[in-house]
């Protein structure tokens, strides 16, 4: 049999695992601070006997979109947005320092502040808690100041300054929490020049009309996959017919 | 089949849930004391189809590894406590709150409900009730005889009664106030109720200690903004055609696959 057949179905196969990739990105057009993925496909060539004429494709995830996604305004105190570079960093469910763009935050009733998405944000020395308050602020450096209460028009008191980063971004990757984390397993230094827009929401960065334009690409080549399959299936059957003796 | 179908429905779920969200919150655009919900999204898991760094060969590895996210999920909706617009009234027994706090009303089953709808009226005992008939707490009660009623800002409710032009305090209203608002439990009839995330009710004073204050004769009107809720109908709906779009695409994908072998 010939190996075209397997050929063109690894390569309708990878499309369809594409085209996945491709709906994950346009599923989360909205959810904030997302970044989208990219899939790309290689060529594996096949070294055997004879020549090696064939090359199977291989989809990957080279990478991770991280341009900027669009700003929400929202005034809530506690909607923070990253101004350009950085990231926001808080604790993954393993207990390793993780990063973020979504800056939803939120607090539970025992003060404990959340990035959006329910990990602890982590501060000066590990994640941040606040006092009952009855007027928080967060500054474009990340410091936050609260009014406790209790004290009657009180002054504002610095509780903690949120630990914002800026890696180089060949060193993060998205994991499977959908997270980003350092290659190397280590934590980062806070970075000072890391600026936040406090009362504002990034949103995603999907860009919809290339996932569109890209979702029909994916399409026509499947067909053309297909299209391929059925050709091998039309020479095997054409061979069959020559060979026939009668 | 395909897992790109479940992706794509994953992300219709959550705009459908988003659109339930902005419905309610114009539906409530004139409800006195509602505050608007946001709906939250986050990515679901990633699949590791191919791990980064696996062996090629002996001696070559992969550049990068494959990982396919799974699609979007809705994990909360959020109410935002801003204020809404004050709208003076000139009717005694309604109240606006300026700034933090909650009204405490006492709910049927014993437990306080909060509320920030300050329209009260009387029953025919003379106790302050809101509009289901739950009471004010702490419980204060209007004499018959009461000809003025004056509610400071500070909370006091103070009478005057007939051959008495003196005005008498007879109670004093107090709010409550939380760490965490936004984890109160909303259960319909303008009113919250406390959760272990909201964390533990201060009550005071009002004007003490950071919390707001009482104003008589006003009332605070639904903080949703119209405008913005009609353009977040607007993203949902071009999010779902998309989605949906993505859905039918897979699906001619699988058809042709069908119709050609």
């Amino acid at each position: 049999m010939d190996r075209m057949l397997y050929i063109a179905m690894s390569g309708a196969k990878q499309n369809m695992l594409a085209q996945t990739a491709n709906n994950n990105n346009l599923a989360n057009v909205s959810t904030p601070g997302f970044r989208a993925d990219f899939a790309s496909f290689r060529s594996m060539p096949v070294f055997g006997n004879g020549h090696p004429t064939r090359a199977y494709a291989m989809v990957e995830r080279p990478g991770t979109d991280f341009n900027p996604g669009p700003l929400n305004t929202t005034a809530r105190p506690l909607d923070i947005a990253v101004d350009g570079e950085g990231f926001i960093a808080v604790q993954a469910g393993d207990g390793n320092e993780a990063y973020t763009r979504a800056g939803n935050l939120h607090l539970t009733g025992a003060g404990l502040l959340l990035s959006g998405s329910g990990q602890p944000v982590l501060g000066n020395g590990g994640p941040i808690s606040l006092p009952p308050a009855s007027k928080v602020d967060i500054a474009t450096d990340g410091t936050i100041s609260v009014v406790p209460f209790g004290q009657n028009g009180g002054q504002p008191q610095v509780v903690d300054r949120i630990k914002l980063v800026n890696p180089p971004l060949q060193d993060i990757y998205k994991a499977n929490d959908g997270l980003l984390k350092l290659k190397e397993g280590d934590t980062l230094p806070a970075n000072a020049n890391v600026k936040v827009v406090s009362g504002a929401v990034e949103m995603s960065n999907v860009n919809i009309a290339a996932s569109l334009v890209r979702m029909i690409d994916l399409a026509r080549q499947f067909e053309l996959h297909v299209k391929l399959m059925r050709t091998a299936d039309k020479q095997a059957d054409n061979l069959g017919q020559m060979m026939r003796l009668s | 089949m395909s897992q790109a179908l479940w992706v794509g429905k994953t992300g219709l779920e959550a705009q459908h849930n988003r659109l339930s969200v902005i419905s309610n919150n114009l539906a409530n655009a004139s409800t006195n004391g509602f505050k608007r919900d946001r709906i939250l999204f986050e990515d679901l898991l990633y699949q590791n189809i191919r791990q980064a760094g696996g062996q090629t060969s002996q001696n070559t590895e992969l550049p990068s590894g494959f990982s396919l996210g799974t699609g979007v999920k809705t994990v909360a909706t959020q109410k935002l406590h801003e204020q809404g617009n004050v709208l003076q009234t000139q009717n005694k027994y309604d109240l606006a709150i300026q700034g933090y706090g909650f009204f405490q009303v006492l709910h049927p089953n014993g437990e306080i409900g909060y509320t920030r709808n300050g329209e009260f009226s009387i029953n025919g005992d003379g106790e302050v009730v809101n509009s289901s008939g739950y009471r004010l707490q702490p419980n204060i009660v209007i004499p018959p005889d009461a000809m003025t009623v004056s509610i400071g800002t500070d909370g006091t409710v103070a009478i005057t009664t007939p051959g008495d032009s003196a005005l008498t305090q007879i109670g004093q209203i107090q709010l409550a106030s939380f760490q965490n608002p936004t984890g109160l439990n909303p259960i319909g009839q303008n009113l919250l109720m406390e959760t272990a995330a909201s964390g533990a009710p201060q009550v005071g004073a009002p004007g003490q200690n950071g919390i707001g204050t009482v104003h008589q004769g006003a009332l605070e009107g639904s903080n949703v903004n119209v405008v913005e809720e009609l353009v977040n109908m607007i993203e949902t709906q071009r999010a779902y055609e998309m989605n949906s779009k993505a859905i039918a695409t897979m699906d001619q994908m699988l058809q042709y696959l069908n119709n050609n072998t």
